[in-house]
């Protein structure tokens, strides 16, 4: 049967979650337990790289009503994110091996993670705009309980907001689908797009009103202004490993929506030099900007780190609305090294609360005695995440502002790049005093008094993802092209209306 | 005719003879004997909805040996089938899964006149779906008026009795209003019987002779019907009488005998006046301007509630406001989508008013949000299929909630202009209103509770009550992705409904 690969990558990791729940040779012990999940998770990733591998297959699920097919479908896109969310989903599941020990629940932890997994895969699977919306929505929820994991009053709070945000973002997904639906040629994803623009139902500029709106309500998961209020307080409060798939694949999730919607159903040509166009960047530069600043003025470890997400993931959408080959593959690199990096930091955050006892910034003087290991990652990243040559992050901010230059985006070309240049600036400006603090002593010559007595670099366990996460920045970003190649293939078949 | 046509008259048959038959019985053998009525009904309504798929046309079923304008005849096609056999299932379902708590209320050897109303409820909602002359209408919903109240008032406390009290005074109201529209409409037309009198209308609007009191006619019994069904503007006697009523009697209450008067409602407009009348007498445009605004003022009030259970009650009347507004689209679309609802919110609601008390029971009976804490531990069963409700609730996908929201939207858009917009503006508000309560309780009885709060050991639920709970939540998603075979069965039979 064509497309079977399809249904056993979204099966696999759900049944792995049902077995988590009501298996009793699972639960037995922890070794059980974690020797199952792994094996889940690392045949997830075959499965799911098989899936990339081989060609576009097509499987229709069923048909919810007379024209609305639930179908799936394996693209160039959703090649490209179900194998970076796999793989990246599967190393911070390792993490949280090592991780959870210390925390409580972990029965619903893993059954909920590997649940999300699904979710996500047919997320990126969707071959309509109604399979997609669908599977957004049961990802919100099912991530909910990684929010919600400590139970406590800040947890709860955070969970609310998370949920709230959410569906105020889908709802205003769901209107622009609801408004769609009649003007589009075909139910399917079409790279391009398959809007009739000679034959609207709706006047010009509600059109583009309604695009811009469902735009802004995908965004939500993306964390754009005006709906990024939810993500520094709900990715803070999951415990590390689900903070660093929320921040790092999560978010990627909605762009990977605002991606389908653009380029598969409105088609860009349909918005490019229009106002649509200029306000999504005006609010993407806007959440790049606002991001860094709101980090920088956060002690909070993992809360910085999720403002850092709020900026970080925008740069993402600055390249995506720029419409231009090359910023799109600048917004593919920094899918990628965002994942990468994003993760790799929670993780390394983890750690640090973790081992040493301390949540803030300000606390962390000489900490790289103790930890080296961690430490020495957590700076890598860190350069990595400001967009230092050699390592990943530079190549995708590269690629951004390139393609803004020679894009005629009006007076973005330049704003664009000057606004990635500040925020670069800034980004060094919260990432590295922790690094130099923790190496240097800053002020004081010897250790923060809040560091545990014991405080010593976690187990292999720990270490080891952090270890790949840390290699794939400076492989990948000493030998991007083999990325890029793959990804130019995929955006040739999007832009080819226009070039 | 073949034995299976008559099996709609049996089962209205046979919930009136156990009404009766139940009064010698014991408590024990009275709660058997009702369970196997209703399993027994809906088994029937199961295979007349078989039976009408087979058939072309709906039948009519004679009643005595009095033919047309004279006799008295029920009429059966597939969405009366339907609506059936939704209805019985969903009171199956709910009798079996909270009849034990109706025990608590009740006395020993009061329980059989319990168990005589709901069986008299049933009856009157079967001959409410079926039944092709308004006379009957009339009779039997004062029938169903007096057994819900009683359903009611089995539960003494000064509370449910205030309730009641302002319960009865509306109902009545309402079917003062509904009697004298049948008088006036028997009037100007000389028939009761829903043929015949379709002609008489066509004639009048066609002649232009008694317009005026046509038009009163049909605005005394939208109204009386409106407020029978906690219609917005006319819904104050609802949210206490369904939160302080047993869980048994909310759940069909607020489930099944509110569906059961739209249902006539829809009856009256298509089957006695004709949708095009009532669109030309503007109608519809009330029912969608007041659906609207109970969509969002019932979620609104719903939000304000301390109480958990009031809270659900007036979500019911911002759940009536999405049938009333798909009614209001006046499309066969809008309609299509108004009678699914009806389907879903009937088995979502019961669902939610039987989790809703298994929560609140092991929570010591406190209803307070803050004392349900936890309580999606303490009785994982109930806290799953609450969740899973709230959900379908919410409109999220894979859940009924989400097709309903699915076909109103496309109903509305369909039409174009400002009821789209207001369709639109309409369900994306009322989605996030519902999705303020109603996924802030989910996470609420999922918290840690509080370490003062010492709970009561409770006596486990029984492993029947889980199971019954489980496979409606089944049917909740079934409902949610299964969904085409009953779109389509509600479309042709709405064609040959008329």
């Amino acid at each position: 049967m064509e497309g079977l690969l399809l249904l056993i990558a979204i099966l696999l990791p759900a049944v792995g979650s049902l077995l988590v729940m009501f298996l009793p040779w699972v639960n037995e012990n922890r070794n059980n337990r974690c020797i199952f999940v792994g094996a889940v998770m690392v045949l997830e990733c075959i499965v799911v790289l098989l899936v990339a591998l081989s060609g576009e297959q097509t499987l229709v699920l069923f048909e919810m009503t007379k024209d609305l097919p639930i179908a799936l479908r394996s693209d160039g896109t959703s090649r490209v994110f179900s194998a970076v969310m796999a793989l990246m989903w599967t190393i911070s599941g390792f993490y949280s091996f090592g991780y959870m020990k210390h925390e409580q629940n972990e029965k619903s932890y893993y059954a909920f993670y590997l649940m999300t997994l699904a979710s996500l895969i047919a997320l990126t699977l969707s071959g309509t705009m109604v399979t997609m919306y669908l599977f957004f929505e049961m990802m919100t929820f099912i991530s909910m309980p990684m929010v919600l994991h400590s139970r406590s009053k800040e947890a709860v709070a955070a969970g609310i907001k998370y949920l709230i945000y959410s569906v105020a973002g889908a709802t205003m997904g769901l209107l622009g689908i609801f408004m769609l639906t009649p003007n589009i040629s075909s139910t399917f994803f079409v790279a391009g797009g398959s809007l009739m623009t000679d034959q609207l139902t709706l006047p010009l500029a509600a059109m583009q009103a309604v695009i811009l709106i469902t735009l802004i309500g995908f965004g939500t998961k993306a964390g754009m202004f005006p709906m990024h209020g939810w993500l520094p307080t709900a990715h803070p409060v999951a415990p590390s490993p689900a903070s660093a798939v929320l921040s790092g694949v999560i978010t990627k999730a909605g762009v990977l929506c605002i991606f389908r919607m653009i380029f598969y159903v409105v088609g860009p040509d349909f918005i490019r030099g229009t106002w649509v166009q200029w306000t999504l960047l005006a609010c993407a530069t806007i959440t790049v900007f606002m991001g860094s600043m709101l980090a920088l003025r956060e002690k909070q470890i993992k809360k910085r780190l999720a403002y850092s997400s709020v900026s970080q993931v925008s740069y993402v959408l600055c390249g995506v609305f720029i419409l231009d080959t090359m910023a799109l593959e600048g917004a593919f690199l920094q899918i990628v090294f965002h994942a990468l990096t994003k993760d790799a930091l929670f993780l390394c955050a983890g750690a640090i609360i973790l081992k040493a006892g301390i949540s803030r910034v300000d606390e962390m003087q000489n900490l790289g005695k103790r930890m080296p290991w961690t430490m020495w990652m957590f700076t890598i990243c860190a350069i990595s995440l400001v967009g230092i040559p050699p390592l990943g992050g530079f190549i995708a901010k590269w690629h951004i502002a390139e393609g803004a230059l020679t894009s005629g985006t009006q007076v973005f070309s330049w704003l664009v790049p000057t606004v990635l240049l500040v925020s670069a600036m800034l980004t060094a400006g919260y990432l590295l005093p922790p690094s130099v603090s923790a190496f240097f002593g800053g002020m004081a010559q010897t250790e923060s008094p809040a560091i545990r007595e014991d405080a010593k670099d976690p187990g292999l366990l720990m270490l080891v993802p952090i270890g790949i996460l840390t290699l794939a920045i400076i492989i990948l970003g000493a030998f991007p092209s083999i990325m890029i190649e793959n990804f130019d293939n995929v955006i040739n078949t999007l832009l080819k209306g226009a070039l | 005719m073949t034995l299976v046509h008559n099996f709609p008259f049996f089962s209205i048959l046979l919930c009136m003879a156990a009404g009766i038959f139940t009064s010698v019985f014991k408590a024990r053998v009275s709660k058997i004997l009702t369970l196997m009525v209703v399993g027994t009904v809906l088994v029937l309504s199961a295979l007349t909805l078989r039976l009408t798929l087979q058939l072309e046309d709906a039948y009519p079923f004679i009643m005595g040996h009095f033919p047309a304008p004279w006799g008295n005849e029920i009429r059966i096609g597939r969405l009366e089938a339907l609506m059936a056999t939704g209805f019985s299932a969903v009171m199956f379902i709910s009798l079996i899964a909270g009849f034990r708590h109706a025990e608590s209320f009740v006395s020993e050897q009061k329980f059989n006149l319990y168990c005589i109303m709901v069986d008299l409820a049933l009856a009157a909602v079967l001959v409410l779906i079926f039944t092709n002359d308004l006379f009957t209408v009339y009779v039997f919903i004062e029938i169903m008026t007096i057994a819900s109240c009683a359903l009611v008032v089995v539960r003494q406390n000064g509370h449910t009795l205030v309730a009641i009290t302002r319960y009865m005074i509306m109902h009545l109201f309402g079917s003062g209003l509904l009697l004298m529209g049948i008088a006036m409409l028997y009037g100007i037309t000389g028939h009761l019987l829903m043929v015949p009198l379709k002609e008489a209308v066509q004639q009048i609007v066609e002649t232009g002779n008694h317009l005026g009191p046509l038009t009163v006619v049909i605005a005394l019994i939208t109204a009386g019907l409106a407020i029978k069904s906690a219609m917005f503007p006319f819904h104050g006697w609802a949210p206490d009488t369904y939160a302080f009523a047993p869980p048994v009697s909310a759940a069909i209450l607020s489930g099944i005998i509110s569906k059961a008067y739209i249902f006539v409602l829809i009856k009256f407009f298509y089957r006695v006046i004709g949708l095009e009348v009532i669109i030309s007498q503007q109608i519809t445009q009330f029912l969608f301007v007041c659906g609207v605004a109970g969509m969002i003022i019932g979620s609104i009030m719903a939000i304000s509630q301390r109480d958990i259970r009031r809270m659900i009650a007036y979500s019911s009347v911002a759940q009536i406001g999405y049938i009333y507004m798909g009614l209001g689209i006046g499309t066969r679309a809008g309609v299509e989508a108004a009678l699914f609802q009806m389907l879903v919110h009937a088995a979502v609601k019961s669902l939610l008013f039987l989790s809703t008390y298994e929560l609140i029971n092991v929570s010591g009976d406190r209803k307070r949000f803050h004392y349900l804490h936890g309580a999606g531990y303490r009785n994982v069963p109930a806290g799953i299929v609450f969740t899973l409700a709230a959900m379908s609730m919410v409109g999220i996908p894979f859940t009924g909630g989400f097709i309903v929201k699915l076909n109103l939207a496309i109903s509305g858009i369909a039409i174009g202009g400002w009821v789209r917009v207001m369709v639109l503006l309409a369900l994306a508000l009322s989605t996030l209103l519902n999705s303020v309560y109603f996924l802030h309780t989910v996470v609420s009885i999922y918290r840690k509770p509080a370490e003062d709060h010492i709970y009561p050991e409770t006596p486990k639920m029984p492993a029947y009550a889980g199971v019954t709970l489980f496979v409606s939540m089944l049917l909740v998603v079934y409902l949610g992705i299964g969904s085409e075979p009953i779109l389509r069965v509600i479309e042709t039979g709405l064609k040959t409904f008329s």
